[in-house]
């Protein structure tokens, strides 16, 4: 009987001081997570892009620049390789017009849509080829779609597709024409040529080995 | 191994806690529930020494 009036469960302190307790350390730790988070994924900068440091988001800038997506053995999946400065349609693009251009692209990727058929970096659809690497589906470096669609580099030859995809049928499939002026394909393949940049953790996964079996193409299967 | 090498891009605390099979899940039940076993005695003890 006395062991039973001295039972804890019942004891309305015990749960009050255990609520407390649980509710200040989850208070602590998710806004410690918050900090933690915002440092992930905020953007490196053009200084950055400079000295060599990697940063899961590069910035704007990084579409001056060779980008890569090779596998490290230490992470166990691919990751983008950020290498030599490349012009991009020509020229090199400074931080400011960089930043104003992936702008444009981002505004003109929401507005036609996009994520209705295609998938971006998770969202979307999987109706259409995954545009999170599409900027290293080799099918654009190998020179089958360039010569296509006759252009010389692989931004021409994305932004004439983009202007006319009615055009280029591909995988059996045809992306419908969705009136993207010249500047907005531009913005759009800057878009997507930073997104390809992004250190996703491999995602998609198997990326380079699916682009070899489906001979170019990612996930349009 | 319980701890293994970290190989993120950007060096985190929450980011070494995911490596392998110690978790956050771990860790974040270990921070939460041992302090509540020594909630639990000592408020046993408080009980006894009140009655």
């Amino acid at each position: 009987m006395s062991n039973k009036s001295a039972s804890v469960w019942t004891s309305i302190r015990f749960w009050r001081r255990s609520a407390a307790w649980v509710t200040a350390t989850a208070v602590v730790l998710l806004m410690w997570l918050t900090f933690d988070t915002v440092k992930q994924i905020s953007m490196g900068s053009d200084e950055d892009l400079k000295k060599g440091i990697r940063k899961r988001i590069p910035a704007p800038t990084v579409i001056n620049y060779h980008i890569d997506y090779k596998f490290s053995k230490k992470r166990g999946h691919e990751v983008p390789v950020i290498g030599q400065k490349e012009p991009f349609f020509g020229k090199e693009w400074s931080p400011k017009e960089a930043a104003a251009l992936l702008h444009k692209g981002k505004l003109t990727f929401q507005a036609k849509a996009c994520i209705d058929c295609h998938t971006a970096l998770g969202n979307g659809a999987y109706y259409a080829p995954d545009l999170t690497k599409a900027w290293l589906d080799p099918k654009w470096n190998n020179g089958t779609m360039t010569a296509m669609i006759g252009k010389k580099t692989k931004e021409e030859a994305m932004a004439e597709f983009l202007m006319h995809p009615d055009k280029y049928p591909t995988h059996g499939r045809m992306m419908p024409n969705l009136h993207i002026t010249k500047d907005e394909a531009i913005a759009l393949v800057a878009f997507l040529k930073h997104m390809s940049s992004i250190d996703t953790n491999g995602f998609p996964r198997n990326f380079s080995i699916n682009a070899k079996r489906l001979k170019g193409g990612t996930n349009a299967h | 191994m319980i701890i293994q090498p970290f190989t993120d891009v950007n060096p985190s605390f929450f980011g070494m806690l995911n490596q392998g099979p110690l978790t956050l899940t771990i860790f974040l039940h270990t921070v939460l529930i041992l302090p509540m076993i020594w909630i639990y005695f000592d408020e046993k003890k408080k009980l006894q020494n009140k009655k």
